[in-house]
């Protein structure tokens, strides 16, 4: 399971994760409290900008890219349709400009140095009872599971055909909950040997 | 023993929080009239259903974490921050609550046998998974999209038929782990 981190090296790509999720977080907030779009036209050719300096290492979220422009259309075509073309304006520029700078921060950022700033700003609720070092070791299992997942879809629907010769579609997903269920159980029980206490 | 089922309910949810990432890799289907439906929200409602309120809330937030993150686990290999500030984004963040409401329901109706523990899912997930992610994404395209109120419910009964379609698969899903798996607690119950 991969990430949409790209591995074509950019100036973004030198920025600490920490810096530029504060960056994102501040001026994604700014840009929610202001209507004008004398403030938000520059706001997204700016971000658009940004992101397009970045260059070939975009091409891995084509698919992002395009369901964003299409949203905003979307909302542009429907606030005309409703007679209230400034407000579509406004919505689509906050959107696009906000949502360019999540597209750039996680083309530009492993999702490792993301966890690792994000396991810091949490860590004060430590304090309260929460086991944040927890989140790692849940992530990790997650994507183990993912890849468990589909090898045991495979040979359940191999085994289907087998017997029906068709494929097995949406039926397997009750048998391949309850084998998945199994598998957690026997994970829980060795996490719990190994460490329990 | 608080750490250690704590540490027992880790791997269950992770699991959840893996098979919403499957369910968002299985292409769209469309119903009759073109009413596309996607499954990930089927594991809203299976992640309350079977983990009760508490785990389904954790799996939600862990699946949400590793969107953020950027991992691309939405439908259509989306993922990253982006996403979050897209006019759908309030069915995203109605997930993890969507998913506490359908826990919280499974937990109270009954689940005396198979039948029932079906029956029980299908109204929990109705809504839970359902009526309540619903609702929050009517918010978020009201908030974020600033369609008004009407314009956004409109724009959000169109997935209604697919997403009761999904209820019911829940429910058969359900029934499907109560016969096979008898000692299952559903909706986080303790004994």
């Amino acid at each position: 399971m991969g990430s949409l981190y790209s591995e074509h090296r950019t100036w973004l790509h030198g920025v600490p994760a920490g810096l530029k999720l504060l960056v994102l977080a501040l001026i994604g907030t700014a840009l929610f409290f202001t209507d004008r779009v004398a403030v938000l036209l520059p706001s997204t050719l700016l971000c658009g900008l940004m992101l397009a300096s970045l260059g070939r290492a975009t091409l891995g979220a084509a698919k992002l890219w395009v369901s964003l422009v299409i949203a905003c259309l979307l909302v542009l075509g429907f606030h005309a349709l409703m007679h209230q073309p400034m407000l579509g304006i406004v919505s689509a520029l906050r959107l696009l400009s906000t949502a360019w700078m999540g597209v750039a921060l996680t083309l530009t950022t492993r999702y490792t140095d993301l966890l690792d700033v994000f396991e810091r700003w949490l860590s004060p609720l430590a304090h309260l009872g929460i086991r944040v070092d927890r989140v790692a070791l849940q992530l990790a299992l997650m994507l183990r599971f993912i890849d468990h997942f589909f090898g045991l879809w495979q040979r359940l629907d191999d085994a289907h055909r087998v017997r029906t010769g068709r494929p097995g579609g949406l039926r397997l997903l009750a048998p391949l909950t309850i084998q998945m269920l199994r598998s957690a159980r026997r994970v829980a029980d060795t996490l719990e040997l190994r460490l329990g206490q | 023993m608080n750490v250690n089922s704590s540490l027992r309910a880790t791997p269950l949810i992770a699991l959840f929080a893996a098979l919403l990432a499957v369910l968002g890799l299985i292409p769209k289907i469309d119903l009759p009239l073109g009413v596309p439906i996607t499954l990930q929200t089927l594991g809203v409602m299976l992640a309350g259903c079977m983990l009760g309120p508490k785990r389904g809330l954790q799996a939600l937030l862990l699946f949400l974490f590793a969107v953020a993150l950027g991992l691309p686990l939405l439908s259509g290999g989306r993922g990253g921050l982006g996403v979050f500030f897209a006019p759908s984004s309030g069915y995203l963040l109605g997930w993890p609550l969507g998913a506490l409401v359908t826990g919280w329901l499974m937990a109270l109706l009954p689940s005396r046998s198979p039948r029932s523990t079906s029956v029980s899912a299908f109204i929990a997930s109705a809504v839970g998974g359902l009526w309540v992610v619903h609702v929050c994404g009517v918010v978020g395209l009201v908030v974020l999209a600033k369609l008004t109120w009407e314009q956004a419910l409109l724009g959000t009964l169109t997935f209604v038929p697919g997403d009761l379609i999904k209820c019911g698969l829940c429910a058969m899903v359900v029934h499907t782990v109560a016969r096979g798996m008898p000692d299952w607690r559903f909706g986080g119950r303790t004994i």
